[in-house]
């Protein structure tokens, strides 16, 4: 019944905030409710009031009247403390499983007034509270706990503000397009992982083809010592590099085949450690899974393709 | 980047806790006993101690501590029940929560008891600075919300206290509103323990030296405004108490009984007054002589006095008429005389025997008194605040001996030797005279007007006043009575016209007079604002039925209008755009009618390419404006009003 009640409401919520990478807080989507603090002093409030009643004292009447207008003034100011500022939310980078995400929301500020204490976080009990002067921005990094491999969706991010007296609390609930690619946890796997025997020969004809030097270029900073060709800058005719046809390095392809026999999940962090292997150690890799298969390869993109392919199998 | 969650460990915040506890409990150290405020202050400095040191109070001790200081209220009260129990135990509390405050929370529930604190202290006084003082006070708590709830701490109050300050003058018209229509009652919800206050006035008994006492005493007993006529001030007798039983020292207070019928004695009015009496913590009320009629709240009783069911502990306002009243047409019963005729037998022999010797050469009651009187007007009696010691027999060492007295010696004496000579007297204590306020237009009375004057039964006539110091010659009244004495009742013509002293009139006293109608005005229109005073001005406008409904209507109106007035002034700010993004939005506007899909959501980057992709023709009219955009968000430094006029230019040629 409460259940139901609350989806309910998120989905009244979310049809409010459309997933859109940037939010202007306005109207529509800011919502106020007095805090803890707020409904304390509505007690002490109600306690002055009837204690000046019972004793027939009116000093006490102007002292809860007091009160009584700085409540009801607070609620426009920490309304206006949000009212206006834009959340921008960045799309957040790939992260392996049970590591933290992290989602950069930048709040900016196109009005003339400071906001102060305005809170970022993804519920309002846990919000970073920061500053966002008049016309400036300011950026708060969330972190998210991942747990599974996947594309993980990204929860409301609340935008919250008690400032200036902590009676009321104004928040705003923001939804990002975005999502979280959360790659596999690499485990090491207990035995080696043979590669396949066509992988092997492919890799040897691979191989030999690198020794062939395909042409000479100008040395550049940064590449390898082995390759500088240095009869040439013996003859004082200065430094050139042997380009080669093909990579250098070992060459192997892991397969599914090679951990089938695992557990499924087990299977895909031991093949991602393996990926992840493969590419510190700089050798030339492909992946064979049963429904994808990627071609040999190397470099940051190429690693991201295949964590990717085992994250999304 | 700035992130910071709001932990009470920031800079400063410690102190300016301790400094917002002091501002609150300050009035609180003048009335709460003397060890309860030694302990609070001593809290605040090891608090500020403790914070420079950076060490933290041990639980257990401070466990310790509490509880001795809860033993402490109780042995000082016999009770942790009752008001002054309760405010001394939170008001230690309060000061020990600081000690231990470590979080967020803490803070927020000491800032928030603060307003309760702050009340706490209205129940010993609603003097106007206590106005003043809670002002004050409110705008204190509100800093230290202000920097509790912001990160930048306690050095952001620099830039960000202003918003406690405008929401306190804010406050302020919408508290004045509520204050005007919130309904009063106009009795308690609940009956309050009496509180054991030693009220400071006239007391139920009277020896020698008892009324003397009060004369240094220049606190406001009442102040009174006459509607109409204004009598006389010697005509100013403020009856309150009538004493007739004695036991040779002290005179005490008849048992009375409230007068329940319709008086059916001939009475013609004289004057109508109205008195707001201060707390005096007893049951009696006082009103102008002859006394008659009740006021709301109050019973006339056997003996012409007024009391109240309970006691005066906060200001009481009550209108009434003074009467003359025609007693000759009702005899004493045999019981009243008896009463009145009441003399010990073992003590002040030797006046009771020269009363009865002298009483014999005198052919009428009337003329008896006339020749005390002159006795006392001839003979060497003195008016003094400081007569000799007198300890037992005080009429007899008063009449024969010392002959120095006070009003009391003389009222004590006159009633005994009135009795003696069979004629029925009584002592009656009160307030005599008053001092008139220009400013104001009504009269103080002091505590320092405090009288005893006596009344004697005339067959033919009644009960009559006479005022046996009126009698004394004013050569032997002391230099600081005479302005008093002058005043006086002279049944005895010729007795009062030879003494005329004013008060001198300087500066200094029109400044205290003024400052006296400020106050008054603060205690009997602002404090005094009753149930009656709200149904006056209701029934002004017509509203004689339903007036609660109308209040009700009142402060719901004050509630929403306050919120439409405030709310627009507040939010107002927000709405208003600096210039350069209220021009991107309307390019943005004007693309999107020309078929480009642009939102705000979109970079303007994305909104160049957008557009080019788009319309070609679109894009050079548009790009001039969206590069001048691009660039002057990404530049650090202020922009220059050519430089938004220039884009806004821009903007108006797409």
């Amino acid at each position: 019944m409460l259940e139901a009640i609350k989806n309910r409401f998120f989905s009244w919520v979310d049809s409010r905030a459309p997933k859109q990478p940037s939010t202007l807080l306005k109207q529509k989507n800011i919502y106020i409710l007095p805090t803890r603090y707020g409904w304390l002093m509505l007690g002490i409030l109600i306690l002055i009031l009837v204690a000046s009643t019972n004793y027939q004292n009116n000093m006490g009447f102007m002292a809860g009247f007091v009160l009584l207008a700085v409540g009801l003034l607070s609620v426009f100011y920490t309304f206006r403390n949000l009212k206006g500022i834009e959340v921008r939310c960045q799309k957040p980078a790939s992260v392996f499983a049970t590591e933290n995400a992290t989602l950069p929301v930048q709040l900016i500020n196109n009005t003339k007034s400071e906001r102060a204490g305005v809170g970022v976080g993804f519920a309002k009990r846990r919000v970073l509270y920061t500053d966002v002067g008049e016309q400036s921005k300011n950026q708060v990094e969330l972190s998210l706990k991942t747990h599974r491999r996947g594309m993980m969706d990204i929860p409301r991010v609340t935008c919250a503000s008690i400032f200036p007296f902590g009676i009321f609390e104004a928040w705003s609930w923001v939804r990002t397009p975005y999502q979280v690619l959360v790659y596999p946890k690499p485990i090491p796997c207990p035995e080696p992982l043979v590669a396949t025997s066509s992988g092997i020969e492919e890799g040897q004809t691979q191989e030999k083809g690198s020794e062939d030097f395909h042409n000479l270029r100008d040395y550049q900073a940064g590449d390898p010592i082995k390759q500088v060709m240095w009869k040439a800058y013996a003859r004082e005719r200065g430094l050139y590099s042997k380009e080669f046809e093909d990579y250098v390095g070992e060459h192997q392809t892991l397969s599914w085949e090679s951990v089938a026999h695992y557990e499924k999940e087990l299977a895909i962090s031991y093949l991602t450690d393996a990926v992840l292997t493969a590419e510190g150690s700089q050798s030339v890799y492909g992946l064979e899974l049963p429904q994808q298969s990627l071609d040999k390869g190397q470099g940051p993109e190429h690693l991201h393709s295949c964590l990717k392919a085992l994250a999304l199998m | 980047m700035n992130v910071k969650a709001l932990p009470i460990t920031r800079q400063g915040l410690i102190p300016l806790l301790i400094m917002i506890q002091a501002v609150v409990l300050f009035p609180l150290w003048f009335y709460i006993p003397f060890w309860i405020s030694a302990v609070t202050i001593a809290l605040l400095l090891a608090k500020y101690g403790m914070y420079r040191q950076g060490v933290k109070a041990s639980r257990w001790v401070l466990l310790v501590v509490v509880l001795l200081c809860v033993g402490g209220v109780f042995w000082q009260f016999k009770t942790l029940n009752g008001r002054d129990a309760g405010i001394g135990l939170i008001t230690l509390m309060y000061a020990f929560k600081l000690l231990e405050a470590r979080s967020y929370r803490d803070a927020s529930l000491i800032l928030f008891i603060s307003f309760f604190i702050v009340v706490t202290a209205f129940f010993y006084s609603e003097a106007i600075w206590m106005g003043g003082y809670l002002l004050i006070s409110v705008l204190c708590i509100l800093l230290g919300l202000v920097a509790l709830n912001s990160p930048k701490g306690v050095q952001g109050i620099g830039s960000l206290g202003k918003i406690s300050g405008v929401t306190l003058l804010q406050a302020i018209p919408i508290m004045i509103l509520l204050f005007f229509f919130f309904p009063r009652s106009s009795a308690p919800l609940w009956s309050m323990p009496t509180e054991n206050q030693a009220g400071s006035g006239i007391d139920d008994t009277m020896s020698p030296g008892s009324i003397g006492a009060l004369h240094t005493f220049d606190d406001i007993a009442f102040r009174v405004d006459f509607e109409g006529k204004v009598p006389p001030r010697s005509e100013m007798y403020w009856r309150g108490l009538v004493l007739s039983e004695f036991d040779g020292f002290t005179w005490f207070k008849e048992q009375h009984t409230p007068i329940r019928q319709e008086l059916e004695l001939p009475m013609t009015p004289t004057y109508q007054y109205r008195i707001q009496m201060e707390p005096n913590n007893r049951n009696w009320i006082f009103g102008l002589e002859d006394l008659a009629e009740a006021p709301d709240g109050a019973y006339l009783f056997s003996d012409f006095t007024w009391n109240r069911r309970r006691q005066t502990t906060q200001r009481f306002i009550y209108s009434a008429q003074a009467y003359d009243i025609d007693f000759s047409q009702r005899p004493l019963t045999e019981f009243q005389m008896n009463r009145y005729l009441q003399l010990p037998t073992d003590s002040n022999d030797d006046s009771r025997e020269w009363a009865e010797e002298q009483r014999q050469n005198h052919q009428s009651d009337e003329a008896f008194i006339r020749w005390i009187l002159s006795y006392i007007h001839q003979g060497e009696f003195y008016y003094t605040l400081s007569p000799p010691v007198i300890e037992v027999d005080s009429v007899d060492g008063f009449w024969f001996d010392t002959q120095q007295g006070y009003c009391e010696h003389y009222a004590g004496a006159f009633v005994y030797i009135m009795r003696s000579a069979g004629i029925p007297a009584r002592v009656v204590t009160g307030y005599q005279g008053a001092e008139y306020n220009p400013y104001g237009d009504y009269y103080i009375v002091r505590q320092s007007d405090a009288h005893a004057w006596t009344e004697v039964w005339l067959d033919d006539e009644g009960w009559r006043r006479i005022d046996p110091t009126a009698a004394i010659h004013p050569s032997r009244v002391e230099e600081d009575l005479r302005s008093d004495a002058s005043s006086r009742d002279g049944w005895m013509e010729e007795f009062g016209s030879d003494v005329g002293f004013d008060a001198p009139e300087g500066l200094l006293q029109n400044l205290a007079l003024r400052w006296d109608a400020v106050q008054n005005f603060w205690s009997e229109t602002v404090m005094g604002y009753s149930q009656d005073m709200q149904f006056n001005w209701l029934r002004k406008l017509g509203i004689e039925r339903h007036q609660y409904r109308y209040l009700g209507y009142g402060l719901l109106a004050t509630i929403i209008l306050a919120g439409l007035i405030f709310g627009y002034l507040v939010l107002r700010g927000t709405q208003r755009l600096e210039p350069v993004t209220k021009h991107y939005l309307l390019l943005l506007k004007k693309l999107q009618q020309q078929g480009v899909a642009c939102d705000r959501g979109m970079g303007p980057r994305d909104v160049l390419q957008l557009t080019r992709d788009t319309s070609q023709k679109l894009y050079s009219r548009a790009a001039p404006a969206l590069k001048t955009y691009i660039t002057m968000r990404y530049q650090q430094e202020k922009l220059s009003p050519e430089a938004v006029k220039q884009f806004k230019q821009q903007v108006s040629r797409v």
